[in-house]
C-alpha cells in the first residue's frame, strides 16, 4: 500500500508539475504574442517588402489559369461565367450607392487621391466608384456570357492590392508603342501580347475596357487604406477581350502592366504581369 | 567437449592432464562462450599437436624425418621447396573485415537507414509529382540527393575516423624483421625468421628471439623466458635431454616467441608460423568472441531511441495527416520531414570525434587506443585485472634492503636514484660493498656511459644486474674496481652449489693476499661460515648472532625479497702465495669457516607512481587485482606495498596467524584481503572463485597462469563487471580478448597480445591505465552533456512539422533549413563539449553500473525533449509569427491557410490587411520565416549549449570561460548562421533570405528563459539530492 501511495502521489506531483509548465509556457507564449501583436498597427503592416512590388492577376481564375472552353458548350465555360459575375458582383452600380462609403473619381483618370494618415483617427475613408459600365463587352451587363459564347472570351486584369502603394506611370516616352495610342499621365496601362513569338498571328484582335475607355488603371482609384479603413475598396479593372482567337491551340498571352515601380522579377511570373 | 575445451588452455602449460579434474563435472559454464563446432576442429588439431614425438626422437632420427642433416642443414633449394609448401614462417594476421565492407558498414549503420528512407521518400515523390507534371517538383528531388550525401558523407567521415585510428595500430605493429642464423648448404646464414622452414638448423644465442619450435640437439647454458607462453618469468634451462612426455614441459624444446635468456643452443625447427604451439594459442585466441564495448551499446540504444521516436511520429503523423484527408504524397512529403526532423544526423559524427579527440588525448598520456569505442569503455572499468611485472613494477631486480652489523637498512628503489642515503660509514659496509662488487659476473654493455646507470643495459642475469647498478651507483666505477682486484679464480652460480665464488687479489699493493668473496642462497652461505663481520670486525658466530641472522633473513624474505647472502676470507699469504694454482674443479681453497658479512635483498620494485594511481583507482570505486605468475609472498609484499593489498586488512591467514587460530576457523568473510595461489584456484568450483570475487575488496591472484586469467575475467563479468585485464604474452590474448577491454603492454607486450588488445600502454604504466580511466569517464560525462544538446533542438525542429499538419499554418521551417542546423551550426559546438572539463571530482564516484546508468537515459530525452526543446520552439514560433505579422499576416489568419497559401494558381492570396500576395511573394516570404526559425533556433541553441555545461553544478561554479573551446563552438554557430542568411541568402535552392535584424533577438529572451530554468532545475538538484526532483531531472 504504502509504496503503490508513493508511486500514486509522485505521479500526481509529476503531472502538477507539467500542467504547472506547460500551463506557464503557454501562458508566456500567448503573452509575447500578444505584446508582439500590440507593436503591429491594425491599418498598416509594418513591412510590405515582401508584398511589394505588386502582382498582375487575371479574373476568372478556376483551379488554374489556364482558360479553356467550347463555345458551343456553355457547361464549358460556365464556372469562367460564375467566377467573373461573382467577382464583379460588387461592381454593380447597385452595390456603390451609399456616398458615405463611394466618391465619384470622375470619368477619366486622374491623380492620386490622398485620403489623410493611415489610422481611425478619421473614421473610414472612402472609396472611388467603378462603374461596371466601364467594362462595355466584359461588363456582363449586355451579354452575361462575357463573349464566351461567341468565342471572344474577357478576362479581367488587377493589380494586387497594397496599402500605401502608389503606382508610378512611366513618362510618355518611355513606353512602348502599342500603348502609347491612348496614352494618359494618370494612367498605369495593362497591354496583352503573345508571349511566345510563334503565337504572335494567333492572338488577333484584343480588345481593352477601362476607366473611360482607357486600358488601363487609373491613379485615383490608389493609394489603397487597408481592409479596415476602406472594406469596400473597389480596385480598378481593366477588361480585356480576345476577339479574334485562333481556336483549338494553345495560345498564351502575356499582360503587363507598364509603371515606374511596377517590376517583373523571372522568378515572380505574377509580378507586374502573368501569362 | 568440454573436455576437449579444457585441452585447449590447460595444454599451454600444464600438459592436458593438470586441468581435466577442474574442468569435468560443474565446470560446464566456464567456457560456454569459448564453446563452438568451429573450434571443435582446431581443438583437436592442437591435440594431435601435442602427440608431437620429436622431443623423444634422437638427433639422427629427426635428421631422417626432416630430411635435413645437422651439420650442414638443408640445401636451399629444398628450403625454398618447403616454404613454398608451408608458407613464411609468420603468424596469420588476425583476419580483418575488407575495407569495402567496413565502409557499408557505415553506409547503413545507425540512423543512416532512416536516412536512406527519406531519401527515397523523396525521390518516388519526385517521380509522382513529375509524371503528374506538377510545377516545382525539382524541390523533392533535390532533398533526396541532399539527404543521400548527408548519408555518404557522414559515412565517409565515420570510415575515415575509424581507418585513421587503424592505422596508428598498424603503423605501431609493424616490427624490424627479425632475423635468425641459419645453416644451410653448410654455411651460416642470417635470414630473416620468416623464411625459415621445418628442418632448418638454427643456432641461437643469449638475448635471440627463438625464431620457431625449436628441437634442440645441443645446448650450453641454455636459458629461455618462457613468459609470452606461460606468463612464468623465471628463466628455464634448455637442453638436448628428452625430459618429460609432455613436449611443452620437456626440456629439449624451444618454442617460437619466447626468448633466450643466456647461453647458446642448436636445434631443428620442427614448426613454422601457425603450426607453431603459440600461432595455435594466437589463432585460438582471435576466435574468442569481441564483447561489443559499453559505449557501442549505449550508443545502440540511444540510435534505437531516436529512431523509435523518429517513426512512431512519422507514422502516427502519417496516419493522422491521411484522416486529415492531406495527399498521400503529401502525407509521405510530411514523413520525410519529421524523419530529417528527428534524426540527429550529425551526431553520430559528432560522437566519433568526441571519441578520437579523446583517445588523442589519452595517446599523448601513453594510452593508444585501437579501437575508438574502448575511451569510453575504460570509463566504465570497474574492475582492473593487472599484472604484476612491469605495470605494476619496474621490471627490473633493484636492492631494496641490506643487512648488516645486526641492522637493516632499506636503499632507495625509485626509479631514477643516483645516490643511496643509508648509512656508509661502517666498515663492514666496505667488506660487504667489495663483495657485491667482486663476487659478480654482470658487466655493462659497452658504450653507455653517458646514459644514467638505471638505463644502461647490463649482460648478465637480473640479480646480478641488480647488484652492479647497486654498486656503480655508490662506488662509481665497478669496471675499473674489479679491473685493480684481478680475478684469478671463479665458480659461477650453479644450483647445486647455490653460491658463487670468486678469488681475486688485492688493490693493495703492500697486502699479498688473496681475497675469496662468495655470494648465495643466505642459509647455505651462513653454513660456511665460522665468524661474522661486526663493525668491521670479525666475530665468532654464536647462537646468538646466528639467530639475529635468521630474524632478519626471515623478515626480508617475507617482504618478497630475493635475499643473498655475503661472505669473504682473506686467504693466508704463507698458505696461498703469489703463484697458488687455484683449481674451481677440486677447490684446493677452503670453502668453509668463512666470515659472514651481511645480507642483501633485491625485488622488482613498484613504479614510484602506482600506489598513488591504486589509490585513486580505489577512491573511484574501482577493485584492482592483481594477477601474476609470480610467488605469492612477493605478489603479497608488492600489493602492500602500492596498496592493492591496503595497510589494514588482512587476509585469513593474516588473521589466523594473529589470532592464533587454524585458518579453517577464520571467519572469511572478517578478511577483506585474499590472496589466491594458482593452485588453489585450479581446485576451485566456479562458486568458490565467485565467492572469493565478491567477498573480498583486495584480491591477489598469484602463481597464475595466463589461461587462469581467462577464468578469473570471466568471473568478474559474472558479476557484473566491466573488467580491464592488461596482458603483454600471447597467452593472455584470449583473456585480453575476453575483457572488456584489454590493455597490452606498448614494450613488453607481444604482438599476439597488442592485437587481441583494444588499448596498449605505451609505457607499460598502470597509472597511465588511471588517467585512461578519467578521460573514459569525462568523455561519458560529456557525450550525455553533447547528446542532451543535439536532441534538445530535435524537438524545435519537429514541432513545426505537427502544428503544419494540424494547423495548415504555412510551414515554419523547411527540411534542407534543418539540415543545415543539424550539419552547420550545430556541429561544432557539439564537439566542443567534448572539451568540457568534470564537474567535479570524478575519479571520486563509483564507476558507472552499465546495466543503470545508460547514456541516453529517460531523464536525459524528457528533459530535452519536454523541457528545454518545448520551450525552444515557442522561442522560434514567437519569432515566426513575428515575423508573418509584422508582414502582414496576423497569427489568427495564418491558421488553416495550407491549402491556398501553397496553391501556385492563387496569385491574389489575401493577407490580414487586404493586401494581396503572388505565389511567389508567399513563398518568400515562407522562406523569411525559414530563416527567422532558423535564426530562433540557433540563439537558442547558445543557450542551450551553455546550460549543457553541466548536469549539476551551476554554470558560475563550472566557470563560463575556462572552456575556451565552447566559445569557438558560439562564435562558429552564430557566424555560420550569419554566412547562410547573409552571405547565401539570394540562393534560392538554399530557402534562406536575408532577415532583418531586429528578428535575431526575438528568441533571446526565450534563450534567456532557458538558462534561467535550467540554473533553477539545477539549483533544486543541488538543494534536495534524492527528491523527485532530482530524480526526474537530473539526466
Amino acid at each position: 500500500f504504502d509504496s503503490s501511495f508513493c508511486l500514486f502521489s509522485l505521479a500526481v506531483k509529476i503531472l502538477l508539475f507539467y500542467v504547472i509548465f506547460y500551463g506557464c509556457l503557454a501562458g508566456i507564449f500567448i503573452g509575447t504574442i500578444q505584446v508582439m501583436l500590440l507593436t503591429v498597427s491594425e491599418f498598416e503592416p509594418k513591412y510590405q517588402d515582401r508584398v511589394a512590388p505588386p502582382g498582375l492577376t487575371q479574373v476568372p481564375q478556376v483551379q488554374k489559369t489556364e482558360i479553356s472552353f467550347t463555345a458551343a458548350d456553355p457547361k464549358s465555360y460556365d464556372p469562367y461565367v460564375k467566377n467573373l459575375e461573382k467577382f464583379l458582383k460588387d461592381y454593380s452600380a447597385d452595390q456603390q450607392t451609399e456616398s458615405i462609403i463611394f466618391q465619384d473619381c470622375g470619368e477619366i483618370p486622374a491623380d492620386y487621391k490622398e485620403r489623410g494618415p493611415y489610422s481611425e483617427s478619421q473614421g473610414q475613408k472612402k472609396v472611388c466608384r467603378f462603374k461596371r459600365e466601364w467594362l462595355e463587352n466584359c461588363s456582363g451587363i449586355n451579354d452575361p456570357t462575357f463573349g464566351y459564347r461567341d468565342g471572344k472570351p474577357c478576362i479581367l486584369v488587377k493589380l494586387n492590392r497594397i496599402i500605401g502603394f502608389k503606382p508610378k506611370p512611366l513618362a510618355n516616352g518611355s513606353l512602348p508603342e502599342e500603348v502609347m495610342a491612348k496614352y494618359n499621365p494618370y494612367l498605369i496601362p495593362v497591354h496583352c501580347t503573345a508571349k511566345r513569338e510563334e503565337d504572335a498571328d494567333k492572338i488577333g484582335t484584343v480588345d481593352y475596357y477601362g476607366m473611360g475607355g482607357y486600358p488601363g488603371f487609373a491613379l485615383q482609384y490608389y493609394p489603397y487604406y487597408g481592409k479596415l479603413l476602406q472594406p469596400r475598396y473597389l480596385q480598378p479593372l481593366v477588361a480585356v477581350q480576345f476577339t479574334n482567337l485562333t481556336y483549338d491551340m494553345e495560345v498564351r498571352v502575356e499582360c503587363k502592366a507598364y509603371g515606374q515601380n511596377i517590376q517583373y522579377s523571372d522568378k515572380d511570373r505574377f509580378q507586374g504581369r502573368f501569362d | 567437449m568440454v573436455k576437449k575445451k579444457s585441452d585447449v588452455y590447460s595444454v599451454e602449460i600444464y600438459g592436458t592432464k593438470d586441468l581435466e579434474k577442474t574442468e569435468t563435472g560443474d565446470k560446464d559454464e566456464k567456457y560456454k562462450d569459448l564453446k563452438g563446432n568451429k573450434k571443435k576442429k582446431k581443438t583437436e588439431d592442437l591435440k594431435k599437436e601435442l602427440d608431437l614425438d620429436d622431443h623423444q626422437l634422437s638427433p639422427s632420427d629427426l635428421e631422417e624425418k626432416y630430411g635435413t642433416n645437422i651439420s650442414k642443414g638443408l640445401s636451399s633449394a629444398r628450403a625454398a621447396e618447403i616454404l613454398a609448401r608451408d608458407g613464411p614462417n609468420a603468424l596469420t594476421p588476425p583476419k580483418s573485415t575488407p575495407e569495402i565492407v567496413k565502409f557499408l558498414k557505415q553506409m547503413v549503420g545507425g540512423f543512416s537507414i532512416l536516412l536512406w528512407i527519406g531519401a527515397v521518400c523523396s525521390w518516388v515523390s519526385f517521380g509522382i509529382q513529375f509524371a503528374q507534371g506538377a510545377e516545382s517538383p525539382f524541390d523533392n528531388l533535390y532533398l533526396g540527393v541532399v539527404l543521400a550525401l548527408v548519408v555518404i558523407l557522414t559515412g565517409i567521415f565515420a570510415y575515415y575516423q575509424e581507418a585513421k585510428s587503424t592505422n596508428i595500430m598498424a603503423s605501431f605493429s609493424k616490427m624490424i624483421p627479425q632475423q635468425a642464423l641459419v645453416i644451410r648448404d653448410a654455411e651460416k646464414k642470417e635470414l630473416p625468421a620468416d623464411k625459415l622452414v621445418v628442418g632448418d638448423i638454427v643456432e641461437i644465442k643469449g638475448g635471440d628471439r627463438i625464431p620457431a619450435d625449436i628441437r634442440l640437439i645441443s645446448a650450453q647454458g641454455c636459458k629461455v623466458d618462457n613468459s609470452s607462453l606461460t606468463g612464468e618469468s623465471e628463466p628455464q634451462s634448455r637442453s638436448c635431454d628428452f625430459t618429460h612426455e609432455n613436449p611443452l614441459e620437456t626440456k629439449n624444446i624451444a618454442f617460437y616467441s619466447t626468448t633466450c635468456v643466456e647461453g647458446t643452443a642448436t636445434g631443428i625447427v620442427i614448426n613454422t608460423g601457425d603450426r607453431t604451439i603459440i600461432g595455435r594459442i594466437a589463432s585460438l585466441a582471435s576466435r574468442v568472441g569481441n564483447e561489443k564495448t559499453p559505449i557501442a551499446i549505449e550508443i545502440e540504444h540511444f540510435v534505437y531511441l531516436v529512431a523509435g521516436v523518429a517513426v512512431s511520429i512519422g507514422v502516427l503523423f502519417f496516419i493522422i495527416s491521411i484522416s486529415l484527408r492531406y495527399k498521400i504524397l503529401d502525407s509521405i512529403i510530411f514523413l520525410i520531414g519529421i524523419i530529417v526532423a528527428n534524426v540527429p544526423e550529425g551526431l553520430l559524427a559528432t560522437v566519433t570525434v568526441s571519441l578520437s579527440l579523446t583517445a588523442k588525448r589519452m595517446a599523448k598520456k601513453n594510452c593508444l587506443v585501437k579501437n575508438l569505442e574502448a575511451v569510453e569503455t575504460l570509463g566504465s572499468t570497474s574492475i582492473i585485472c593487472s599484472d604484476k611485472t612491469g605495470t605494476l613494477t619496474q621490471n627490473r631486480m633493484t636492492v631494496a634492503h641490506l643487512w648488516f652489523d645486526n641492522q637493516i637498512y632499506s636503499a632507495d628503489t625509485s626509479e631514477d636514484q643516483i645516490t643511496q642515503p643509508f648509512d656508509q660509514s661502517s666498515p663492514s659496509w666496505t667488506a660487504l660493498s667489495k663483495i657485491v662488487t667482486l663476487c659478480n659476473r654482470a658487466e655493462f654493455a659497452p658504450g653507455q656511459e653517458n646514459h644514467p646507470i638505471m638505463k644502461r643495459v647490463v649482460v648478465g642475469d637480473a640479480s646480478e644486474t641488480a647488484l652492479l647498478k647497486f654498486a656503480e651507483v655508490i662506488l662509481g666505477d665497478v669496471m675499473n674496481i674489479r679491473a685493480r682486484n684481478k680475478k684469478v679464480a671463479e665458480i659461477p652460480f650453479n644450483s647445486t652449489n647455490k653460491f658463487q665464488l670468486s678469488i681475486h687479489e688485492t688493490e693493495d699493493p703492500n697486502d699479498k693476499r688473496f681475497l675469496l668473496v662468495m655470494k648465495g642462497a643466505p642459509e647455505r652461505i651462513l653454513e660456511r661460515c665460522s665468524t661474522i663481520m661486526i663493525n668491521g670486525k670479525e666475530e665468532p658466530l654464536d647462537s646468538e648472532k646466528a639467530e639475529a641472522f635468521q630474524t632478519a633473513y626471515m623478515e626480508l624474505g617475507g617482504m618478497g625479497e630475493r635475499v643473498l647472502g655475503f661472505c669473504h676470507l682473506y686467504l693466508p699469504e704463507n698458505e696461498f702465495p703469489d703463484t697458488y694454482p687455484f683449481d674451481t674443479d677440486s677447490m684446493n681453497f677452503p670453502t668453509s669457516n668463512l666470515c659472514f658479512v651481511g645480507l642483501l635483498s633485491m625485488i622488482d620494485p613498484p613504479r614510484s607512481t602506482v600506489p598513488d594511481a591504486v589509490s585513486k583507482c580505489r577512491s573511484a570505486g574501482i577493485k584492482v587485482i592483481m594477477v601474476t605468475g609470480d610467488h605469492p609472498i612477493t605478489a603479497k609484499a608488492i600489493a602492500k606495498s602500492v596498496g592493492i593489498i591496503s595497510a589494514t586488512s588482512e587476509t585469513v591467514e593474516d588473521i589466523a596467524k594473529r589470532l592464533n587460530i587454524p585458518v579453517e576457523q577464520v571467519n572469511r568473510r572478517e578478511a577483506s584481503a585474499a590472496v589466491v595461489n594458482g593452485m588453489e584456484l585450479k581446485d576451485m568450483s566456479l562458486q568458490q572463485l565467485d565467492e572469493i570475487l565478491c567477498n573480498h575488496s583486495e584480491i591477489v591472484f598469484a602463481r597464475t597462469s595466463p589461461q587462469q586469467k581467462l577464468i578469473i575475467v570471466e568471473g568478474c563479468q559474472r558479476q557484473g563487471a566491466v573488467v580491464a585485464v592488461t596482458g603483454d604474452g600471447v597467452n593472455d590474448s584470449p583473456a585480453l580478448k575476453k575483457a572488456d577491454i584489454g590493455i597490452a603492454m606498448g614494450i613488453a607486450g607481444s604482438d599476439a597480445a597488442k592485437n587481441a588488445a583494444d588499448m596498449v600502454l605505451l609505457d607499460d604504466n598502470f597509472a597511465s591505465i588511471v588517467t585512461g580511466v578519467e578521460e573514459g569517464r569525462l568523455i561519458f560525462d560529456n557525450l550525455k552533456k553533447t547528446i542532451a544538446y543535439t536532441l534538445t533542438k530535435n524537438i524545435a525542429e519537429l514541432c513545426p512539422f505537427l502544428i503544419y499538419i494540424i494547423a495548415s499554418v504555412p510551414l515554419p521551417i523547411g527540411t534542407i533549413t534543418i539540415l543545415f542546423i543539424d550539419l552547420g551550426t550545430d556541429i561544432i559546438p557539439s564537439v566542443a563539449l567534448a572539451y568540457e572539463k568534470a564537474e567535479s571530482d570524478i575519479m571520486n564516484r563509483r564507476p558507472r553500473n552499465k546495466r543503470k546508468d545508460r547514456l541516453v537515459n529517460e531523464q536525459l530525452a524528457v528533459y530535452s525533449y519536454l523541457h528545454i526543446g518545448i520551450m525552444q520552439s515557442i522561442g522560434a514560433f514567437v519569432t515566426y509569427f513575428t515575423v508573418y505579422a509584422e508582414q502582414g499576416f496576423l497569427p489568427s489568419t495564418l491558421l488553416g491557410v495550407r491549402v491556398k497559401w501553397e496553391d501556385n494558381n492563387i496569385n491574389d492570396f489575401e493577407d490580414s490587411y487586404g493586401q494581396e500576395w503572388t505565389k511567389y511573394q508567399r513563398l518568400y516570404l515562407q522562406w523569411t520565416g525559414y530563416t527567422a526559425f532558423f535564426v530562433s533556433i540557433t540563439i537558442q541553441q547558445v543557450a542551450d549549449l551553455i546550460i549543457r555545461k553541466t548536469r549539476r553544478n551551476s554554470i558560475f561554479q563550472q566557470g563560463l570561460f575556462r572552456n575556451k573551446v565552447i566559445w569557438v563552438g558560439i562564435f562558429s554557430q552564430i557566424g555560420i548562421a550569419l554566412i547562410l542568411t547573409y552571405g547565401l541568402g539570394h540562393v534560392t535552392a538554399l530557402n534562406f533570405t536575408p532577415l532583418r535584424f531586429q528578428y535575431w533577438f526575438v528568441a533571446v529572451p526565450f534563450a534567456i528563459l532557458i538558462w534561467v530554468y535550467d540554473e533553477v532545475r539545477k539549483l533544486f538538484i543541488r538543494r534536495y539530492p534524492g527528491s523527485w526532483w532530482d530524480k526526474n531531472m537530473y539526466y
